[in-house]
């Protein structure tokens, strides 16, 4: 229950996801040191042979085993990523404090054994700092990072050779964490690891881990996620303003503890409602947008999903539900029976998601139209019928086929063509003032996977500098980096923060002009670009 | 299918909410999808919370609107079970009949139902996946609720989960020990594959006849529901008419 102070944003501008303290629980140190009774002696010899050699080389061979060899090259971030011309899929894992493995993204070419015995390593590692009351960040093995996130009772980590920031798989772990805290609430994790600190937390997560999957695939390319901002659906802001006013709630629905209601399409928002008194946080607010989208609800025929699920950021104690239903004007009924065909189509119209790397989490955005109605109510039967008026008030005031016309059309994406800037190949537009971004789709040669990870890594560079992430000594105001392909320029001012892509002969005062250019365009395109207002209640 | 449209539709039918409870992975959510779609999707991914879904079946005289909640197996979602069957006239306990955990997981869920549900709710108890078990997928007939179970110890079909690929290892519930339970428990009883489609309309169908219509149509609509007149006893005559028609290919109307 934050921001009571704030009714008027939307949105809690807030430190990012990524900036929580490094050091933000340091009391978990002492326990652990209790906990592990040991030879002292030769464990400060381990963690001093572990000081020494971690940052240097690749002395955990099973650890990064299938990591591409790069020789003993100590990570130069400048050389990584203009040689990274491959992005093998990062690895994640997550596991209880007592070694015992929660998650993994590894397929299963990995065995078991394998799998345990990594775990067991990651524990014995991050113990050893922490009996110190040290923690273990990371550790660089040649172009490979691996990165530790200490959220007891849970460790997280995340092995990757892309070449970004420590700060971008830090965030990645972060989002993980909340995740998992969606399903598992931090004060119930707590209870049930007092009680029993061996507890096979995987087996409580037994069927989440499709939720998990998609908030990977998200995490890797969502630029909403990675500036803790959100991306709403480009829209005539009369459409927008028509649907706000439908979802207010009125009479019972009012009093009945409603906390948000989200109307969604292509896996972002059109717009939110909620009550004077609440903001949304924009971690809580993806958290919500990948459960939603999951493939447990996307792909089902079932009119409606009734989820109970923890918004961390909001409540880490409790649970709220969350109504989803997915709106479809009548002609379209018919396709909306088979899941097979929506995927396929998903596939073909320009999908906001880019091709996913896990196969088991085909993050497909439905075509469809999503109401979100999130409450701490469990009253679902006056729920439902409230969402049912909804969805008629909609289809017969003619919005919700607005809004479908509108994503058949294509208006709700844009070219960067659009802005005729010269040179200009792309950009992410942060409105601080917003907590939004906007951004166009991506073009040749970024629709090519590889190198929109190619960008994107280069945005989250630039990203990780101007806000000094990874321990920089001073934030950048400003930073131009020219690659073989493309110059790129992050630049932070009072209302905007901005990313853009130009041609790589560009110089950088060209890049100014540009940024200045681009942000000009969004100024007037800004009540279609984001959501300005929205109805409170 | 020309049901989900009618909303004037609502004052002609008797709703029926009806819960789907079981272990994790036993086909729930692919019982429900071959009852409303008559589709089936290998690799569903896990329900989360409860997905809610509606199918109408027309009786003779009238029209039944089911409204099916179909929860998460997960042991994390127990809890909030009862928020499901609490107003439910009617359950279906799945379970999986090549796994001999899921039927004592069935039990306590009947237990539960039959201790804390509305006392005349009407259970079923479904053993799924039955198509892992037979010879070849039975999906032309209709008769397996009442065909005496010869095939306990017949050949699997490729598709057998991982170890095991023998027919009669397969099997971990046999027919008689749970159907022998649900007798003495007062459960309806069905072997299922939602897969084939085997068994599965006829659960609603079942349950459908069981279900004291009138009594339900009087506590929602008040004397209003009243002129059917048509009493308990006459539905057992009822059946659905896409039952009879068209076999198990759905009781859409």
């Amino acid at each position: 229950m934050t921001d009571a102070g704030f009714p008027e944003a939307i949105l809690v501008l807030d430190a990012d996801v990524e900036v929580e303290p490094i050091d933000g629980e340091a009391g978990n140190a002492i326990g652990r040191a209790a906990a592990s009774a040991g030879d002292d002696a030769s464990k400060k010899a381990l963690r001093d042979q572990l000081r020494r050699t971690l940052s240097k080389k690749e002395s955990l061979s099973d650890v990064t085993s299938r990591r591409n060899r790069r020789g003993n090259k100590s990570l130069d971030i400048q050389e990584t990523y203009y040689a990274a011309d491959v992005f093998p899929p990062r690895q994640y894992f997550v596991l209880t404090d007592a070694g015992k493995p929660v998650f993994t993204s590894r397929t299963i070419e990995h065995n078991a054994d394998d799998l345990a015995s990594t775990m067991g390593i990651m524990q014995a590692l991050i113990s050893v700092f922490l009996d110190e009351g040290d923690k273990l960040r990371c550790i660089n093995a040649g172009g490979t990072r691996i990165s530790f996130l200490i959220r007891s009772p849970l460790y997280y980590a995340c092995v990757s050779s892309w070449g970004e920031p420590e700060s971008v798989t830090r965030s990645h772990l972060e989002y993980l964490h909340l995740q998992v805290l969606s399903i598992v609430t931090m004060t119930q994790l707590r209870r049930i690891f007092e009680r029993r600190t061996n507890f096979d937390l995987g087996r409580l997560l037994g069927g989440a881990e499709v939720l998990i999957h998609s908030l990977l695939d998200r995490v890797e390319v969502d630029p909403a996620m990675s500036t803790s901002s959100l991306q709403c659906l480009k829209l005539d802001p009369v459409v927008r303003a028509r649907a706000a006013n439908a979802l207010v709630p009125s009479g019972k629905m009012k009093a009945s503890d409603i906390l948000y209601i989200i109307l969604v399409a292509q896996g972002r928002v059109i717009t939110l409602v909620r009550p004077k008194k609440h903001s949304i946080h924009p971690a809580d607010l993806h958290i919500l947008m990948n459960t939603a989208h999951s493939p447990s609800i996307i792909n089902s025929s079932a009119s409606a999903s009734w989820l109970p699920l923890c918004l961390p950021k909001f409540n880490s104690s409790g649970f709220v539900n969350t109504f989803v239903t997915y709106l479809q004007p009548e002609d379209d009924i018919s396709d909306r029976q088979s899941a097979g065909k929506i995927s396929e189509e998903v596939d073909n119209q320009k999908s906001v998601d880019p091709a996913s790397s896990r196969k088991a989490s085909t993050t497909s955005v439905r075509s469809g139209v999503g109401l979100l109605c999130v409450t701490g109510s469990g009253d679902f039967e006056m729920i439902r019928s409230w969402c049912d008026t909804v969805s008629k008030r909609l289809d017969t005031d003619g919005t919700l086929a607005a809004i479908t016309q509108a994503i058949s059309g294509g208006s709700t994406e844009y070219s960067v063509s659009d802005l005729s800037i010269p040179g200009l190949r792309h950009f992410i537009y942060k409105s601080r003032a917003h907590v939004q971004i906007t951004a166009p789709v991506y073009e040749e040669p970024y629709d090519n996977i590889t190198e929109r990870r190619r960008l994107i890594t280069l945005y989250q560079t630039l990203h990780d500098g101007i806000h000094a992430k990874s321990g920089q000594d001073l934030p950048l105001k400003l930073q131009y980096i020219r690659t073989e392909k493309e110059s790129v320029m992050g630049w932070i001012t009072q209302p905007f923060e901005i990313y853009i892509t130009l041609s790589h002969w560009l110089p950088k005062s060209a890049a100014v002009n540009a940024a200045n250019a681009v942000s000009r365009w969004v100024k007037k395109e800004e009540a279609r670009l984001f959501l300005r207002d929205a109805p409170v209640f | 299918m020309a049901d989900a449209a009618s909303g004037s539709a609502a004052d002609k039918s008797v709703q029926v909410k009806l819960v789907l409870l079981g272990e994790a992975a036993v086909g729930k959510s692919s019982v429900v999808l071959r009852f409303v779609s008559n589709e089936f999707q290998a690799n569903k991914e896990p329900t989360i919370g409860a997905a809610f879904l509606t199918q109408k079946c027309r009786l003779e005289d009238r029209v039944l609107r089911y409204e099916i909640w179909d929860t998460a197996g997960q042991e994390r979602f127990h809890s909030l079970a009862p928020m499901y069957y609490r107003n439910a006239q009617a359950a279906v306990v799945v379970y999986d009949v090549t796994k001999a955990t899921s039927l004592e997981k069935a039990k306590t869920w009947v237990k539960e139902l039959q201790r804390q549900a509305n006392p005349n709710i009407v259970i079923a108890l479904a053993g799924n996946k039955v198509d892992l078990v037979q010879p070849s997928p039975a999906a032309g007939s209709s008769a397996s609720e009442s065909e005496d179970e010869a095939d306990d110890a017949t050949a699997t079909p490729g598709e057998a989960p991982a170890e095991a690929s023998d027919a009669e290892n397969l099997r971990q519930v046999p027919r008689e020990e749970a159907q022998a339970y649900a007798e003495e428990a007062g459960l309806l009883f069905f072997e299922t594959s939602a897969k084939t489609g085997e068994g599965v309309v006829e659960v609603f169908t079942e349950i459908a006849k069981k279900i004291p219509l009138e009594h339900i149509l009087a506590s929602s609509r008040g004397a209003a529901g009243r002129p059917g007149a048509a009493g308990r006893s006459a539905s057992q005559d009822v059946s659905l008419d896409e039952n009879q028609s068209k076999g198990k290919d759905a009781c859409n109307c």
